[in-house]
Formats: structure tokens, C-alpha cells, sequence
């Protein structure tokens, strides 16, 4: 809502190059070469004494006592000193002058002192030592900023001094405050950013210090307007004298203060916050006493950057604990993600989260107070959108998403790290909403912003209190950073997962590879001595016939499980086989096929009662031999499955649909129990007892592995004494 | 029907070789049997040289050949046969108890005219082997005696 106050108006004014100065001082703009005259403010001659008979000066040297003040501001131009600061008497008066360079000419600045200096020059520092005392290191930020605004007011007489911090929105908010009761106290009251427009805030940054003596002064213009130098309005940014806008004048006047004081607090480089004077009379303070106030502000500076800092580290190392603990916890577990899961708590306590997900690989896990899934899933996608790069942080989740207006109750705020490069794989935290009543120094709602009116300041400084809806408490700076670091060892773990996962699979086709050997030797010496004892016991049972029924029987048992023993063989050749080979893949006329494989197992269904229904069959692709075996291994499990059944019926049908060709194959043999649904398609995996029905427990396996490879899918339902049906999808071309 | 040229059996396993004597055996050939050993025997048969340099001349009628061999393995002596213009139409049966594609492969490159896997199950490699024999040794006209190349 403050959006609204920060208008383009504001922010267009030319504050820097307001045209004039604020008349307590008088301004000169000289050549550096020969200190020759520029532009001078309208003011020079009634508040300076110049030579006698000079009423425009052409040189420094014609203002009275101009010769020393020449002679000293020469010798500063050659130098590289900063600013220049003396004190000249000039007939009666004693001035004090400020000078500092600039593109357009050197700036000098005349000053003469209040008319009461409330204390003299020498008595300020011994009060700056003793703040430096009172300051304990105990003391938090709150403190000192009490210690700031006491001091302040005791350096400075003003009627009531405000410690103004920033939010991260640039709304100012009065965290200390001291006053004589002159003014009304604005202690935590909150002013929208508005009241301090960017450049405002730019220049806070140029020139710690602000001073406006009277806010009913009228400008002194400078002479000429325009700078010679460069033809351009002069740049009055360093200076101390620079006018301010007529809005920030009317803005003073509706606040009942007449005099104003601002001292900038910057913290590495940063506006922190401001050390405000007011007061309700118009105010002066020589250039000395505000010297010693900025020094203040830059004591303070030091100080609560000081105290930041520390208890930023403070906390920094706490989480830091908490993210060695849990990445600690991540390592033991199967996967980061398992890790997370399992440990809730430290998870949600990196960044102070009251519920926190990970979204990565096509699935979401969560822990801790979430949104639904189905917002999870859609949050997913907006982050994709955002294209985060690293990390994701707000407040207010809602302002930048809408459809978290929703979610407060979960997702007010939220803080998001990309833990992958190539996919959109994040883990988000989240806090929840906290309802908060702000007071407003006004409702900042009020100003309207007419773009053809003039700008005009808000009039109503009244208390104005706000609830916050829709926010959570904001994330702290060592939550964030500590939510980048974890990306980054996030980030490594996924990487190392990958490159163990990549020499895994080096293993695994290492390990193929003695398989392979492995099973070429088994094909070559193990088939053998089962083929040798079946030979020569068939020899033996030849030659022998008058063996007596038991010699028969030994024999015949030597037979059978030699050769059931070559079959296994044959069976684990095969699958093996199956995974290893390449498909061929072609037009099957599956109709076709499964009529030549019913004609060659006809011998194994010889003599019985077996009522086949078959389907015209569409045509399926694929291997053709492997879909052969397929269909060889399915028909023969019907047929050996319905031995008991009379009639046995087995039916084949088949159905194409717009992916897929479907082909079923139902018997009403002995079924299965569904209960070991899992085990019939694992290796060696038998349901019946092998006298009861003959094979190896290879061949549906078998059948899986051919289907899988043809990146199809085979389904088994069964009862006991129900019957069985094997359904199995092949992909369409 | 051209004169009963010998059947050369190439086989290093003893009991192979006994038991697929004992189906040619069944299959009352009349053809005459020669039995070698390894890769080079079979060769010497081939090329009339060692142990073979004063055996009659003319090639077999089908050469039986085990795949793994000591000295010089089957897919060698075969490549030799189909590689060499005098003796390439001699047919060649290949037989083994590997079921790797790969050699199946390797056989049907280098010309192998048949290859057997030999089954488990005795009496299925009887029937092979006698219709390997009845066919090779009896119905598969030869090439006329001294035309050597196509």
C-alpha cells in the first residue's frame, strides 16, 4: 500500500539542484584556477561585509578579510584535503566558512554562528567520551539507540530526537526517541517509505548531515542561475546550505517543526537508519556543534554495526550447528531427501520454518505445517517460472504469488532454495502468518497522488494502526544465508549421489560382464554332463531290457532329473540371454503366432479335453522370436494349469487401443492365491508344489523381462481353483 | 546317388563322442566314419597332411563339428574349410553345446551350412544327429568329384 505514496512526482524532484540555498549562510561558487567568481547567492551582501565600494564581488579577495581567506583557500584547492572548514572574522562578525570542490567550481559556504551557542566547542567532546563510556558492551542495539537519542538532544537542544530505523521497505520506524515534551512523542510509530523518497535517501548517503534552521525560510537564488562552468543548475548535493523541497518544508510545517536536524546512520555502506532532531521553533547550529554530531552518527554507526554484527554471528553459528547436525543426519541416511524427513526438527530449525518441503525428482515430501499438496504442486511450477536461481525469499508470499492469499495459515512467507542446475528442484520453508497491529505515523494510505496537482506533503501525522494480515515474520539475514549455504551442500550431495549412482552402474555392468562370462561357460561345461548321464542312461535303458521295474524306475529317475537339471540350465540361459540381447523389433502378426505356437505345444495337450477360444488377435511390435517365447510360456502355463480341469478352457484375446495393443490369456486351471501376486514373476518363484506341476520357476520371469524390455506391461489375476489371466500391453510404433 | 563318402566327426569330449557314435550308430549309415580329435586333426583330414597324408583322396561328406576344440577351435577349422576355394563346398554342421547368439553368430558368417545346440534331452539329439546324417550324408547331392570352385 505504501507503493502508492512513493510517487513518480517525488521522486522526480530536483532535489540536488534546488537553484538556491536556505538563507542563514551565503554561497560562492569560485573558479578553482583564480578563485574568481562564479555564481554568488543573493544573500552575500547582507550577511557578509564586503571591501568597501564592491557591491557584486569579481574574487574572493574582495570580500573583507578576504585576503587571509584567499591565501588559505588557495593553498586547500592545491591540496587534496577534504573539506575545508575556518572560522574568519570579517569586520565584527566572526563567519564560519565550509568549503568543498566540485565540477562546477569551488563551493564556499558562509555561516555566521547563532546568536547562542548553547555550549561552547570545547565542552562537546568530553560529553561524546563519556556516551563512549556509557555504552556497555552488554548493550543491544535498542540501548544504544536510547543512549543516541539522549545524547543527541543534549548536544543539540532540539526539542525531541528520534532514532529512525529502515525495513528492508525502506518504511522508517522510531525505535528510540527523546524529547522535552515540546513535541508529541512518535516512539514506535512507523512512517511509510514515502516520507523519504530514493533520492532523499541518496543523498542522506553524500551528506551525513542535515540541517534546516527555519522551515518558513525563502530561498536565496543563486546568481547567476545557470553555473558558467558548464551551462547546468548547480549541484548542490555536498552542500550544507542546499535549499530543500518546498513538499519536505510543508511536510515540517505540518508536523509542527520548525527546525530539523537529520544525521545519517550507515552501516557498511547501507542506510540504516537516521538520527532525527526537531524542533517546534526555528533552530541554528554552528558548523562545530554539527560536526560533533556527526561524529556522533558515525560513533553510533560503528556501534550498531558492531552489535549486528555479533549477534548476526551469534546466530550464524547456532544455525550453523544445526546444519552440520542435520547434514550429518543426511549423510547416514539412504538419500537426502529420506534424511530431511527423518529430521523434522533440524530441518525446520535452519531457518526458523514452521513447515517446510522438498520438491525434487517428480515428487514432494513435506514436514512441519504445509499448504495441501495440490498448492505444493502449483508452487512448484510458479517457482519453475521464476527461474530462482538460488534463493527465493519473502515476507509476504502472497504479493509476489497470488494464490498464497490462501495459505497464510502456512504459507505467508516463504524461503526457497533451486538445489539442482538442470531441474527445477527446490526446498521451500515456510512460516506462517503472524497478525500484526502497526502504528502509522497517519495512515500512509491518505495523500492522494494526483500527477497534475503539485505534490503536496501528507498533513496528518495523527496515529494511525494497521493490521498486518497476510505476512509472517521476516526472515532473518543469517536464516537466509544459512538457507545458501545448505543449498550448496545440498547441491554436493546430489552431485555425489550422481557420481556414486554413475560408478554403481560401472560396477553393475562390471559385474554384467563376469555374467556373462559366467554364463557362457555354464552353457558350454554344465549343459554337457546333464546331456552325457540322460545319454547314457537312455543307452543303458536301450541296451538293457530285461532290467527288473525297480532298475527301471532308478533309471528312469536318473533320466528325468538330469534332464530337468539341463532344462534348468537351458531356462537360465535363456533369461539371461533375454536381458543381454538386442531386440529386433518388427510388425508381429501375433494372430499368426500364437496359432503355430498352439500347434507346436499340441503334444503337451495331447488326449485332453481343451476348449480354446481364440480371438482374431491385432497385430502387435515387437521381437518376433521373443514374443513368441512369450506366448509360448503363457500357453503352455494354461495348458499345464488346467490339467485337472475338464473341459479346460483357455482363451486368448487381444485389443488395440490408441497407445498400446493389449493381449489376454485366461485358463480356468488351478489360479493362485492374489496374496503372492508379487512372487509370480520372480526368478525361481513357484506357487505349486513340483510334483504337482513340473518347470523351473523361470519362465514367467522370463515373460516379464521380455515384456519390460519392449517397455510394455504384463498383469497376472488369479483365485485358487479359479482360474488365472495374464494380460500384457505392448507399445504401439 | 553319389558313392558313401565318409562322415567326419570332430569331437575332443570322449562321451560326446561316444554318444553321437551311438546315434550315427542308430541311424545304420553306411558311411564310413572318421573320427578327429582336435582342430588340426580334422584340418590334416582335410588337407591329406600328418596323421591323414596317406588317406584316400576325396573330401567328406559332412563334417561334424564340435565347437570347442583343442589346439585349433571349431570356428577356426571352419573358417579354414570356407576359406580355402578347394574344399569350401564341403558341408559343414556345427555342433555345440553353447547357446550364445554370439557364436551362431560367428558360425553363420564364416558359412557354417547348419548348427545344432545339443539338446539335453538324448533322444532329441539322436533325432538330430540322424537327421543331420541322413541328410548331409545321403540326400545332399555333392559336388562332382574334382570341380572344387563355383
Amino acid at each position: 500500500m505504501n507503493a502508492t505514496l512513493d510517487s513518480d512526482a517525488c521522486a522526480q524532484e530536483p532535489i540536488r539542484i534546488p537553484g538556491g540555498i536556505q538563507p542563514h549562510g551565503a554561497m560562492l561558487v569560485l573558479a578553482p584556477r583564480d578563485l574568481s567568481v562564479l555564481q554568488a547567492s543573493a544573500n552575500l551582501t547582507s550577511l557578509l561585509t564586503l571591501k568597501a565600494g564592491v557591491t557584486n564581488p569579481a574574487r574572493l579577495q574582495d570580500i573583507v578579510g578576504g585576503e587571509a581567506l584567499a591565501q588559505d583557500v588557495a593553498r586547500w584547492t592545491e591540496q587534496e584535503e577534504g573539506a575545508f572548514l575556518r572560522t574568519c572574522d570579517m569586520g565584527e562578525r566572526t563567519v564560519q566558512v565550509l568549503g568543498h570542490r566540485t565540477s562546477q567550481g569551488v563551493i564556499l559556504e558562509f555561516e555566521a554562528p547563532p546568536d547562542s551557542e548553547r555550549e561552547t566547542f570545547e565542552a562537546l567532546y568530553p560529553r561524546l567520551r563519556t556516551f563512549m563510556d556509557e555504552i556497555t558492551p552488554a548493550d543491544d542495539v535498542q540501548a544504544i539507540a536510547g543512549h543516541t537519542a539522549r545524547l543527541a538532544r543534549e548536544l543539540t537542544g532540539f526539542n525531541r530526537v528520534m532514532i529512525y530505523r529502515f525495513d528492508p521497505d525502506w518504511n522508517g520506524m522510531v525505535i528510540a526517541e527523546d524529547g522535552d515534551g515540546v513535541l508529541p512523542s512518535y516512539l514506535d510509530l512507523r512512517f511509510p517509505a514515502s516520507d523519504i523518497p530514493a533520492q532523499a535517501r541518496e543523498l542522506y548517503h553524500l551528506n551525513r548531515l542535515r540541517l534546516i534552521p527555519d522551515a518558513n525560510y525563502v530561498p536565496a537564488a543563486l546568481e547567476p542561475a545557470i553555473s558558467p562552468a558548464d551551462g547546468k543548475p548547480l549541484d548542490l548535493s555536498l552542500a550544507a546550505l542546499r535549499s530543500v523541497s518546498p513538499i519536505h518544508l510543508q511536510y515540517m510545517r505540518n508536523m509542527g517543526t520548525l527546525a530539523s536536524m537529520s544525521i545519517s546512520i550507515l552501516i557498511d555502506g547501507r542506510l540504516w537508519g537516521l538520527i532525527s532532531c526537531h524542533n517546534a521553533e526555528p533552530k541554528r547550529l554552528n558548523a562545530q556543534a554539527r560536526a560533533v554530531c556527526d561524529f556522533l552518527g558515525q560513533i553510533v554507526s560503528l556501534q550498531i554495526g558492531a552489535r549486528e554484527r555479533a549477534a548476526h554471528a551469534a546466530e550464524r553459528i547456532e544455525l550453523k550447528k544445526v546444519e552440520a547436525g542435520l547434514l550429518a543426519e543426511l549423510a547416514r541416511a539412504e538419500n537426502y531427501k529420506a534424511g530431511l524427513l527423518e529430521n523434522p526438527a533440524a530441518w525446520l530449525g535452519l531457518t526458523g520454518a514452521s513447515g517446510a518441503a522438498v520438491i525434487a525428482d517428480g515428487e514432494i515430501l513435506v514436514a512441519g505445517d504445509t499448504p495441501p499438496m495440490e498448492h505444493l504442486v502449483r508452487l512448484a511450477a510458479w517457482l519453475k517460472r521464476l527461474k530462482v536461481d538460488e534463493v527465493f525469499v519473502t515476507d509476504m508470499l502472497s504479493q509476489h504469488w497470488p494464490d498464497a492469499e490462501l495459505l497464510s495459515e502456512t504459507a505467508a512467507g516463504a524461503l526457497a532454495i533451486s538445489i539442482s542446475r538442470i531441474h527445477p528442484s527446490y526446498i521451500v520453508w515456510f512460516r506462517q502468518e503472524v497478525v500484526r497491529t502497526v502504528a502509522w505515523g497517519g495512515d500512509p494510505r491518505k495523500t492522494p497522488v494526483d500527477p497534475h496537482q503539485p505534490l503536496s506533503p501528507r498533513a496528518s501525522f495523527e496515529t494511525w494502526k494497521e493490521k498486518v494480515r497476510l505476512r509472517s515474520a521476516p526472515w532473518r539475514e543469517s536464516e537466509i544465508e544459512t538457507a545458501r549455504d545448505f543449498r550448496h551442500a545440498i547441491v554436493n550431495f546430489v552431485l555425489k549421489n550422481a557420481e556414486e549412482k554413475a560408478e554403481l552402474t560401472e560396477a553393475l555392468q562390471r559385474t554384467n560382464k563376469e555374467l556373462e562370462s559366467f554364463s557362457y561357460s555354464v552353457s558350454h561345461d554344465l549343459r554337457a554332463p546333464f546331456r552325457h548321464i540322460v545319454g547314457y542312461a537312455e543307452l543303458l535303458s536301450d541296451r538293457e531290457q530285461s532290467l527288473d521295474d525297480k532298475s527301471r524306475h532308478y533309471l528312469d529317475s536318473i533320466k528325468d532329473a538330469a534332464l530337468s537339471a539341463g532344462r534348468l540350465v537351458d531356462d537360465l540361459l535363456n533369461f539371461s540371454q533375454m536381458g543381454r540381447a538386442s531386440l529386433t523389433m518388427t510388425r508381429v502378426d501375433m494372430d499368426k503366432l500364437v496359432r503355430e505356437v498352439r500347434m507346436s505345444l499340441e503334444p503337451d495337450a495331447a488326449g485332453r479335453d481343451i476348449q480354446w477360444e481364440i480371438d482374431r488377435l491385432p497385430p502387435a511390435w515387437g521381437d518376433g522370436p521373443m514374443l513368441r517365447q512369450v506366448l509360448v510360456n503363457l500357453i503352455d502355463n494354461a495348458i499345464k494349469y488346467t490339467r485337472d480341469a475338464t473341459p479346460a478352457k483357455i482363451g486368448i484375446t487381444g485389443e488395440e487401443r490408441s497407445r498400446d495393443t493389449l493381449y489376454r490369456i485366461s485358463d480356468n486351471g488351478v489360479g493362485f492365491d492374489m496374496a503372492y501376486v508379487g512372487k509370480l514373476f520372480g526368478v525361481f518363484q513357484r506357487l505349486h508344489r513340483v510334483e504337482d506341476f513340473e518347470g523351473t520357476g523361470i519362465g514367467l520371469a522370463l515373460t516379464k523381462r521380455v515384456i519390460d524390455r519392449h517397455g510394455g506391461e504384463i498383469l497376472a489375476e488369479g483365485t485358487p481353483n479359479g482360474g488365472a489371466t495374464f494380460t500384457f500391453v505392448l507399445p504401439k510404433r | 546317388m553319389a558313392d558313401l563318402r565318409p562322415i567326419l566327426l570332430v569331437e575332443d569330449n570322449p562321451k560326446d563322442l561316444e554318444l553321437t557314435l551311438a546315434a550315427l550308430a542308430k541311424c545304420q549309415l553306411a558311411n564310413q566314419i572318421v573320427i578327429a580329435r582336435d582342430g588340426e586333426e580334422a584340418l590334416d583330414y582335410i588337407h591329406q597332411t600328418g596323421v591323414h597324408a596317406d588317406r584316400d583322396p576325396g573330401d567328406p561328406a559332412v563334417v561334424l563339428l564340435d565347437l570347442k576344440l583343442p589346439k585349433i577351435d571349431g570356428l577356426e577349422v571352419l573358417e579354414r574349410i570356407k576359406g580355402d576355394a578347394a574344399h569350401r563346398q564341403v558341408p559343414v554342421v556345427m555342433l555345440t553345446s553353447s547357446r550364445e547368439e554370439r557364436d551362431l553368430v560367428r558360425s553363420y558368417e564364416l558359412g557354417v551350412n547348419a548348427f545344432v545346440v545339443k539338446p539335453v534331452d538324448f533322444n532329441r539329439f539322436f533325432e538330430a544327429i540322424q537327421d543331420l546324417g541322413m541328410f548331409w550324408a545321403i540326400l545332399n547331392e555333392p559336388p562332382p568329384r574334382g570341380v572344387h570352385a563355383r
